[in-house]
């Protein structure tokens, strides 16, 4: 009875666990607070790039070198809370961009020696559903994950979440950003939102490929296409930049309402949640709406506060591993660029 | 055998107030890989509160690109001890 260890001693006294997630995995980075469910503190920067110009990983890293311990320090200070306090520090092994996910896991491994806690390596992908999850409370969700690096149509089975469709070659946002890119569209506060004001002026719809393949989606065609013809387009008055952000929001989210559908048909599921960057366009929730209202299903969404990157969602998906008995040692906290969303065992769901 | 290979090499060592700070820096430092497969080893090792580093490099190149990032980490990580330490005595 003597032998006890430290953190069962933690349980017995104090019940509540508090988990500290820190996420950097492209051009955000946040570092958030969860107390079981309760979302402390949620602190981000986003670096962002001048029109025309994406994020590369070595400028990226230099930008979260410079705010991390800023908003470290704005993390704790909004969540009232000591090093002390804090039961497991969480942070985001991958996927994501090799320099900038580095740097995070630096500052992550450091501050669990100097307090003392043990550390834990969440996938991205994961922290994305946990949040989601947590937020709407949705059950048992089909899951679309859409962001400027991953989409991927999600359910969970049997201790795993299952990719049922995903893209073959770029993310959805990875191809409006670039989109953004090639009209000199502001990154500020990010190019999808810009694409999303401008759509709503848009009134002529320019047809695009249409690139759904069975169960997965392609991108890189309908980039290569506009990218192609932009410029011959805009500059002979035959649209107007609004019609083609109006329009490339229509053909991607059709394509991605598709393969949500047919997810759902196949799992007999009565619930979307849409997680992810692109996910807080309220264009593609109004679509994901209509046809989930027809199907007689419910729609989960949340807003940018927790469907871009942050830190919380790292902090969540960190509480259930850790509260399922997992810690990550430090020699095994390397960080890795591919990590798939169902290499993970869903070791805190039945 | 592959060390014949290496035509550039560098030692670094770094001065730690104690040997708790050079060993949670060790700890940092550490875990990840170089992101290239081959052409390069960089090897850490603690020595009392001294963290020492030895590289050798098929091209100099190489062993920049290298040197300058764990320059970079490891000022961060200096900077984090700086902030939120002093470390907890265990």
């Amino acid at each position: 009875i003597y032998s006890i260890s430290k953190y069962a001693t933690k349980y017995l006294t104090c019940p509540m666990t508090v988990v500290i997630g820190f996420e950097g995995s492209a051009n955000k980075i946040g570092i958030g607070i969860i107390r079981d469910g309760e979302v402390l503190s949620n602190p981000r920067r986003t670096y962002i790039t001048p029109p025309g110009q994406g994020f590369m990983p070595s400028d990226t890293a230099r930008h979260h070198r410079a705010v991390i311990l800023t908003v470290l320090k704005e993390a704790l200070d909004q969540a009232g809370l000591k090093p002390a306090d804090i039961d497991c520090v969480a942070y985001t092994k991958g996927p994501g961009m090799g320099a900038p996910l580095v740097t995070v896991a630096l500052v992550a491994r450091t501050v669990a020696q100097l307090w003392g806690k043990p550390l834990l390596g969440v996938n991205h992908c994961i922290g994305h559903i946990e949040m989601g999850r947590l937020i709407t409370k949705a059950n048992n969700p089909t899951v679309l994950y859409v962001s400027g690096g991953n989409t991927q149509v999600i359910a969970y089975s049997e201790r795993r979440y299952r990719i049922f469709g995903e893209t073959i070659d770029i993310a959805v946002g990875n191809c409006l950003d670039r989109f953004a890119r090639v009209i000199k569209i502001s990154n500020d506060p990010s190019p999808g939102y810009n694409i999303e004001q401008m759509a709503k002026k848009g009134s002529q719809y320019v047809e695009l490929p249409y690139t759904v393949k069975g169960m997965d989606v392609s991108f890189s065609g309908i980039l290569s296409y506009i990218e192609a013809m932009a410029h011959k387009m805009l500059s002979s008055g035959q649209c107007t930049a609004e019609d083609l952000c109006f329009s490339l929001q229509e053909t991607l989210f059709t394509m991605l309402v598709e393969i949500t559908e047919r997810a759902m048909a196949h799992c007999g599921s009565q619930e979307v949640l849409i997680v992810g960057g692109v996910g807080c366009n309220l264009r593609l929730q109004e679509m994901m709406g209509v046809m989930c209202q027809e199907r007689g299903a419910k729609l989960f969404a949340t807003d940018e506060r927790f469907c871009i990157d942050n830190g919380a969602m790292i902090a969540q998906a960190g509480w259930e591993m850790f509260r399922s008995g997992k810690v990550t040692e430090l020699e095994d906290s390397w960080i890795t660029q591919r990590y798939r969303t169902d290499e993970v065992e869903v070791t805190w769901r039945d | 055998l592959s060390a014949c290979f290496f035509h550039h090499g560098l030692s670094l060592d770094v001065p730690f107030p104690s040997s708790h700070e050079a060993t949670v820096a060790l700890g940092s430092l550490s875990p990840d890989r170089e992101p290239r497969k081959g052409g390069i080893s960089k090897q850490l090792t603690v020595s009392g509160s001294t963290l020492s580093v030895r590289w050798s490099a098929d091209e100099a190149r190489i062993l920049r690109v290298s040197v300058s990032s764990f320059l970079d980490h490891l000022s961060l990580v200096l900077e984090t001890m700086q902030k939120f330490g002093p470390p907890v005595s265990q």
